[in-house]
């Protein structure tokens, strides 16, 4: 037998862990159509009955508001469940059975299951859960989800669904007042006959003008308006009270009737746990250093602390990177097969995004904890004047320190974090914004930009890098939900503060494994997609005839003194033609990369592997060995310069090179050539690439012999500030467009699933990205014809900045999108 | 008079909502409705949202909004 169960529950109380305990952790989630709101399902058997269980999310109500509550009504409508599970929170009893009621009415048997049944103990609070099952006649369970009790009770429920469909009547309420209507338009429509809810109860949501059920009625009762609009007309003009208030008032009513019947409170006015931890967590002069030391808290676990935990998993990612490179073609001296190319390039772009896995897992379980301990609402609670001023909300400021707010984070969970934010033209601004924060990937291209030009103001440059950022939200915050975003729909702040709870650990792990996953999918489809694409534009159209000439004389030459130096040999005769060249070439390379990478046993692996060629890779004491392995350290060396020449020979001429070449008459006013231009447009991949891609481009070996190997020695910033031409103005206006510029594709991709919309991830890519044009372009441009330095044109920038913000926060309020209401008076 | 002139630490009770559509339909669902009563605990640190306890659970409301909320004080 098969049964269907949907988990209904107004937000913390509990349902999630609830779901995790008796599913276990079969389960999938899926995302309705056109909404991110997440459905979960987790399926499994009791004895002989395979359960579905369906966690519809939290909702206070069913009313037509919030996105939530549609899910979850429309759910209840389309699965047509067995059985509703309504889990209540005992230590919150009487608003918690206002959703009870309205559950009850639908016309599905409801099973109320009292969670934390073991907090509301104690706090004095004990229920007859007999009684309560009595007056309402449903199931009453006591659960504690977090201790694994009640387990055993629900199950048995679901064994019992048979006998609890076949003894079920409909639950009515008596609405007095407001009968005559309900059976008014209860006589007025037809409904579909398969339809298993209550007629009634569509009755009586239509007369609330739930959209939906509207909606619902209309395909078969054209007239359903009209019939609806009378009814409450007359309602209104016989009692003078609207529909929405009266049932509001009743349903009320009803659940202290319940409360005064059931419930004992033994230590009702004594100050709570929670009372007590928020006199210190929401004092005036505490809140903001415990707000701060619970950020650098999650900064240093995860970001830092994850950092270091990469340093574990890299290895792991090296060794299938070197698998990758074994298995794919060899290759040949100076020329590599173009799969091995491709191949080395998509693994390269997908461990770079996987790199950070050990960093989003903490950050997801750390933001798991926040919201389980109840810390999250009261962030938001702090900080919501603020944030209101520029469009944001209280909300927003998780979402922002992830992405960031200092310097190191990532923008990916803070955009996922973004969910929870009701007001949805705040929830859209913050996710345009989150990707400006300085993300981890950005930090090693400050750290070459400032080693290369302002190495004695290093300190100061990265405290304008770290706070500007946050400025440059505010302003752009403001101006989208002002202009863009401005049709949208707010919320009212109307906020439940939960009490404290410690978390259940294996519900952490498991919603963060479920992030975390979700991030894994995303980055091994579209990421690899998109690498694909950047490949091809950074391949084609290859390097022209001439210039493949002349690489094959280059290597002709490399053979031809390798030639010389080892002819002598007594083993000349084991290198003497191309292949075994060129076979002995990639062993040495292979040997080299994985003894630095520091895997065991290299050199035994290698030994049996080739013995011949091993006493060329590690000659020991035998003299005529040692002049090979000197050659072809030679050989090597030259190999590698040719490959680097081609490779950026490559890129100057591919499509990504036009676009780059093609973009410096505008990029030229911000100071970039096209060598920066490469570089931003290539680090669209993942942020890393940008490093890469610069470093690449000025590893060039345009001076030989001597020069070339002194320049070898150099660091990264040292040869960038000798080889660019650059001045600190450059790098000034190079950083202040990289703090600006478009995320990267696995931050897009999670804005597409955050707005679900393409047309909002473009924006958020192509919005940055002209913006930065611009401002760096006017930095630079007006720097350059004052003369400034670059250190004081970054002070000018920021203090601009941050001259707005402060206008800005003195701009009052526009009044939001209600209107009435007894201000002011004096009643 | 209205919610925003309570003091904090003391109690109310609502004699009518003067709000309208989803801020209406959002506080009668969190509780507020005709007759239910509430106490003002705190302002936030920086003086807006409100700390309110209404049905024995804890609440935040902005100031505007607790401008459309008619009380009366408990007794």
């Amino acid at each position: 037998m098969e049964i269907k169960v949907a988990l209904a529950g107004q937000p913390n109380c509990g349902k999630s862990t609830i779901f995790n305990m008796i599913s276990g952790i079969h389960q999938h989630i899926a995302n309705y159509p056109g909404v991110t709101v997440d459905k979960k399902s987790g399926f499994f058997s009791v004895g002989d009955i395979d359960v579905e269980m369906i966690d519809l999310p939290g909702t206070y109500s069913f009313s037509s508001y919030s996105l939530e509550e549609k899910v979850a009504k429309e759910a209840i409508i389309n699965e047509n469940p067995d059985l509703i599970l309504n889990i209540v929170d005992a230590s919150n009893l009487k608003r918690n059975l206002y959703l009870t009621f309205q559950l009850l009415e639908i016309g599905v048997p409801v099973v109320i299951i009292l969670n934390m049944c073991d907090v509301a103990r104690r706090r004095g609070i004990t229920i007859d859960s007999e009684k309560m099952s009595e007056i309402l006649r449903c199931p009453v369970i006591c659960a504690s989800a977090a201790k694994n009790e009640g387990k055993a009770e629900i199950l048995d429920i679901f064994k019992k669904t048979d006998e609890i469909k076949k003894n079920y009547e409909e639950f009515k309420i008596n609405y007095d007042e407001l009968e005559i209507y309900i059976s008014e338009i209860e006589k007025a429509i037809k409904v579909n006959d398969e339809l298993a809810i209550s007629k009634r109860w569509l009755a009586l949501k239509a007369l609330e003008k739930d959209q939906t059920i509207v909606n619902l009625l209309k395909a078969d009762n054209g007239n359903i308006d009209e019939i609806i609009s009378a009814q409450r007309d007359k309602f209104h003009d016989t009692f003078d009270r609207d529909v929405e208030s009266f049932l509001a008032s009743f349903r009320y009513e009803n659940a202290d009737v319940i409360f005064h019947k059931c419930v004992n409170e033994t230590r009702k006015g004594e100050l709570t746990f929670t009372d007590k931890i928020d006199k210190f967590v929401l004092n005036r002069w505490l809140s903001f250093p415990i707000l701060l030391a619970v950020i650098v808290i999650i900064y240093q676990s995860s970001i830092v602390f994850g950092y270091k935990l990469t340093n574990y998993t890299w290895p792991i990612f090296a060794a299938i990177k070197n698998f990758i490179s074994d298995i794919t073609p060899a290759a040949d001296i100076s020329q590599i097969p173009m799969i091995t190319d491709m191949a080395m390039w998509l693994t390269n772009s997908t461990i770079a995004l996987l790199n950070y896995l050990p960093i989003f897992f903490i950050l997801f379980a750390m933001i798991a904890i926040l919201e389980d301990v109840g810390y999250m609402p009261r962030m938001a609670f702090i900080l919501d004047k603020v944030f209101r001023k520029f469009g944001l909300h209280g909300q927003s400021t998780l979402p922002l320190v992830l992405g960031g707010a200092f310097v190191g984070g990532c923008a990916v969970p803070g955009v996922m974090s973004t969910k929870g934010i009701s007001d949805d033209r705040a929830r859209m601004a913050t996710i345009l914004t989150v990707p400006l924060m300085n993300c981890l990937a950005k930090v090693p291209f400050y750290t070459l930009l400032l080693g290369a030009f302002f190495p004695k103001d290093m300190s100061i440059m990265l405290f304008y890098i770290s706070t500007v950022t946050v400025l440059a939200a505010l302003i752009i915050a403001k101006f989208l939900t002002s202009t863009v975003l401005k049709s949208r729909e707010t919320a009212p702040f109307v906020m439940e503060l939960p009490p404290y709870h410690m978390p259940t650990f294996k519900g952490v792990i498991i919603r963060s494994f479920e992030r975390v996953w979700i991030y894994i999918k995303k980055v091994c489809t579209i990421v690899i997609a998109v690498a694909v694409i950047l490949f091809a534009l950074l391949q084609f159209p290859g390097l022209s005839t001439e210039k493949q000439e002349h690489y094959n004389q280059e290597e002709t030459k490399a053979l031809a003194k390798f030639d010389r130096a080892v002819k002598k040999s007594t083993y000349y005769d084991k290198v003497d033609t191309r292949e075994e060249v060129a076979e002995l070439l990639n062993l040495y390379d292979g040997y080299r990369a994985k003894k630095m990478g520091g895997s065991k046993d290299v050199d035994e692996k290698y030994q049996a592997k080739n013995p011949d060629m091993y006493k060329f890779l590690v000659p020991k004491a035998d003299a005529e060995a040692k002049k090979i392995n000197s050659a072809l350290r030679k050989l090597s060396t030259d190999r590698n310069r040719i490959l680097r020449e081609q490779k950026n020979d490559k890129i100057e001429s591919s499509l990504l090179g036009m676009a780059g070449r093609a973009l410096e008459p505008i990029s030229q006013f911000a100071g970039f050539d096209w060598k920066i231009n490469v570089a931003f447009l290539s680090s669209f991949a993942a942020r890393e690439s940008a490093v890469a891609t610069l470093g690449s481009i000025y590893e060039s070996g345009k001076e030989s012999g001597e020069a070339a190997n002194a320049d070898e020695n150099l660091r990264p910033e040292e040869r960038m500030a000798k080889n660019s031409g650059y001045t600190p103005l450059h790098a000034a206006s190079i950083i202040i467009f990289m703090l600006l510029t478009p995320p990267c594709i696995a931050t897009m991709i999670v804005v597409k699933m955050q707005t679900n919309s393409w047309v909002w991830m473009c924006f958020g890519m192509f919005f940055p990205f002209v913006l930065a044009l611009i401002v760096s372009s006017i930095f630079f441009s007006i720097s350059l014809a004052a003369g400034i330095s670059g250190l004081a044109a970054m002070s000018w920038y920021y203090f601009i900045l941050l001259a707005i913000v402060v206008v800005l926060w003195f701009i009052p309020e526009k009044r939001i999108n209600w209107s009435g209401g007894i201000k002011g008076s004096k009643i | 008079m209205h919610l925003g002139l309570i003091e904090s630490g003391n109690s109310c009770k609502i004699k009518a909502l003067h709000a309208k559509d989803k801020l209406l339909q959002k506080l009668l669902d969190m509780g507020f409705v005709v007759g239910a009563q509430i106490e003002v605990i705190r302002e936030a640190p920086l003086y807006d949202p409100l700390e309110l306890r209404i049905h024995n659970y804890l609440v935040s409301l902005r100031k505007s909004e607790a401008e459309l909320i008619e009380v009366e004080p408990w007794k």
